[in-house]
């Protein structure tokens, strides 16, 4: 295998698709498995569906968007199978967006009652149903990133809103859109998980978010692969969502 | 001229109603002249403006049917309209909103130009069908199928089955007998409130958005070949006693079977086995309505591009054959019937095409690979990445008029809504 990935495997995880993946988010994982097939490593994509036990031998787990009834039956089965928690233990990266953003952190609320749902705990975050829901483009500034690659686009659509509790960072800095609850910042970090808002799917538009979701499991940094098409996605989408204020 | 839909109506009913029709008549007309469109929406809007229960009394006095669900209303619509052309042999006793305005100003407005149709044949959004239920009494409501669209606007699918669910409840005895589509579990769970349900196993091909019970939330199973093979439910829930029905109606093998068991060959028109499923649904359908299961099918086979889909046309020296899909069902449904050497697919984001284009990542474009792929439309670029990761090899041309430019062979169109109705006008179709 020629590049710098020199045919190592490496595992993905994609976690319930069918229940979190409303938004394209199954997108994040094809993105995750080609750069790393360009780079001449051997990614292995596995899907976990209910019912499934979750592998703990993943680099990368990813979670997506849906519904409240999928997302409560998402975190219950996530939480009887422990195998997320064991692989976070042994050093694999999470990234996780809208619903499954909300699961990863330590309650979220559902349904026109606000039934509280504990979370996986893996974000020190609270979700509750927001004043109005979000929906949108977003654009948020990278914390600690500059250049190109410190705009993270996307398209946001959540009815809850989210606050940081103090072990986790916040991801980006809003530059335009809802993000976390209207209060300026946008995802969470915490070690080697990440949960975040916007999809698009997020790590299409975002190559430097997904070379970095990457680096993360891997434990070391991957060299540029630069995508003359991707460059003009972005080109499009920034311009886009900054002539259009919403 | 209102004299047969507004019998029932007082004299100053009858009067606003008329007034509000010779109204939205101008600015229809006005909308025209000025090049703006067909001047059925605004007709509608000015109408329902000056007699907001105008749609009540259009409604009033006709024979109802009802089609929605996510994708193939319009053909089905037409479909159905046909069976009952071929069956009455006289078109001005029917209504039908045949150009797909199927929201409240669209229906007022193709029922307020047909004042002495008798029976009415009415495409309906999803987020209407409550409301047809309600206020036109409709004799047979056609439940096709229901997933993922439009998300930025319908925040919840499931929302969408209730509202069916507790309008049918409501309206009990008096509401209407549904044709709904068995393999859709939360078609299924709407429909089970109606007084009588016709179903028809349509072999839907999208399950993507059937994966819990959408009456207890637990885990839906579908299962195997073999199983359904040996006569087991295609789907039912782990939880409780959801499954699917057996069909009075099904589609196997490119055949309609209808109750009495008698197979009939589609000999449709249109392509696609989605499209014999939606033909299935019409039958069942006239064949409530009072029309002869032979008879309309003679008329269903004479739809050919209902609305512009599956119409060819001509862009200069191209010939091009434009197919509509929405949603990620409807492209599942959609590529497999573009089968030309060079694709075009055009992708926008304006409102009727929802705003978040990330459903590309839910459409398998690999499937392209080999073939010449044109990517159009203003959210080309979006389509640009997603085959670059499929690894399909595409040209990118945002504008559609140079896209469908200079083609030597035929090429088939996939384009969502907006730039669907721009490739109409272009194509004269």
């Amino acid at each position: 295998m020629p590049g710098e990935g020199r045919g190592e495997r490496v595992e993905v995880v994609l976690i319930f698709q069918s229940l979190l993946g409303i938004y394209g988010d199954r997108g994040n994982a094809t993105v995750l498995v080609k750069r790393l097939a360009w780079r001449g490593f051997d990614p292995v994509l596995t899907v976990v569906e209910p019912g499934d036990r979750v592998p703990d031998t993943g680099r990368v787990y990813l979670l997506g968007g849906g519904e409240d009834a999928a997302q409560v039956s998402a975190v219950r089965a996530l939480r009887a199978d422990g195998g997320l928690q064991r692989a976070v233990d042994r050093g694999a990266a999470v990234f996780a967006v809208c619903a499954g953003y909300q699961i990863v952190g330590k309650t979220f609320t559902v349904g026109e009652r606000d039934e509280v749902i504990e979370g996986l705990g893996l974000l020190d975050v609270t979700t509750t149903r927001g004043p109005v829901r979000a929906v949108g483009e977003l654009l948020s500034h990278w914390a600690g990133h500059d250049g190109d690659e410190q705009w993270i686009t996307g398209f946001e659509n959540h009815g809850g809103y989210t606050r940081l509790g103090p072990d986790a960072e916040p991801l980006a800095t809003v530059e335009i859109g809802i993000g976390n609850c209207d209060d300026g910042t946008e995802g969470a970090v915490n070690g080697r998980v990440i949960g975040t808002y916007p999809h698009g799917p997020v790590l299409a538009r975002n190559p430097a978010l997904a070379d970095h979701v990457l680096s993360l499991g891997l434990g070391r940094t991957l060299d540029p692969l630069p995508r003359s098409e991707v460059a003009e996605l972005r080109r499009q989408r920034l311009a886009a969502v900054r002539k259009t204020s919403r | 001229m209102l004299r047969d839909t507004s019998r029932r109506l007082s004299p100053a009913a009858k009067a606003r109603l008329s007034a509000a029709t010779y109204a939205g008549r101008a600015a229809a007309l006005a909308s025209r002249l000025t090049g703006r469109g067909s001047g059925a929406s605004i007709r509608g809007r000015v109408m329902l403006t000056l007699d907001p229960r105008a749609l009540d009394k259009l409604l009033a006095a006709r024979r109802i049917a009802v089609v929605s669900g996510t994708n193939g209303k319009t053909t089905t619509t037409h479909f159905v309209a046909a069976a009952v052309r071929e069956w009455l042999g006289d078109a001005d006793r029917i209504v039908h909103n045949a150009d797909g305005a199927n929201l409240h100003h669209g229906i007022a407005s193709a029922l307020s130009e047909k004042p002495g149709a008798d029976v009415a044949i009415l495409e309906t959004d999803e987020r209407v069908v409550a409301d047809m239920i309600r206020l036109g009494r409709p004799e047979v409501l056609v439940l096709l199928n229901f997933s993922r669209d439009q998300l930025d606007r319908h925040h919840e699918i499931k929302a969408l089955g209730r509202s069916w669910r507790k309008a049918l409840e409501a309206a009990g005895p008096d509401g209407p007998v549904v044709v709904a589509n068995a393999d859709e579990p939360l078609v299924v769970w709407a429909a089970e409130a109606a007084r009588k349900v016709v179903w028809v196993n349509t072999a839907t091909r999208w399950i993507q958005d059937a994966t819990l019970c959408p009456n207890c939330g637990s885990t839906l199973v579908h299962a195997g070949e073999a199983d359904v093979a040996a006569g087991a439910p295609e789907w039912r829930c782990s939880g409780c006693p959801l499954a699917q029905p057996t069909g009075d109606y099904r589609v196997t093998d490119g055949a309609i079977v209808d109750p009495a068991g008698q197979a009939w060959n589609p000999m449709l028109q249109v392509p696609g086995t989605f499209n014999i499923s939606n033909a299935a649904c019409a039958l069942a359908a006239a064949v409530l309505l009072g029309v002869p299961a032979a008879t309309a099918l003679a008329g269903i086979r004479r739809v050919t591009s209902p609305a512009g889909r599956f119409a060819t046309a001509r862009f200069g020296d191209t010939t091009a054959r434009l197919l509509l899909a929405k949603n990620p069902a409807g492209w599942a449904e959609a590529l497999p019937l573009a089968n030309t050497p060079t694709v075009v697919l055009a992708i926008d984001s304006a409102a009727a095409d929802g705003r978040d284009v990330s459903w590309l990542w839910d459409v398998e474009y690999e499937q392209l690979a080999g073939r010449t792929v044109v990517a159009t439309g203003p959210r080309a670029q979006d389509l640009a990445v997603r085959l670059a990761y499929a690894e399909v090899e595409y040209r990118c041309v945002p504008d559609l008029a140079t896209a469908l430019a200079g083609h030597p062979e035929p090429v088939d169109v996939i384009a969502t809504y907006t730039p669907f109705q721009r490739l109409r006008k272009m194509g004269g179709v």
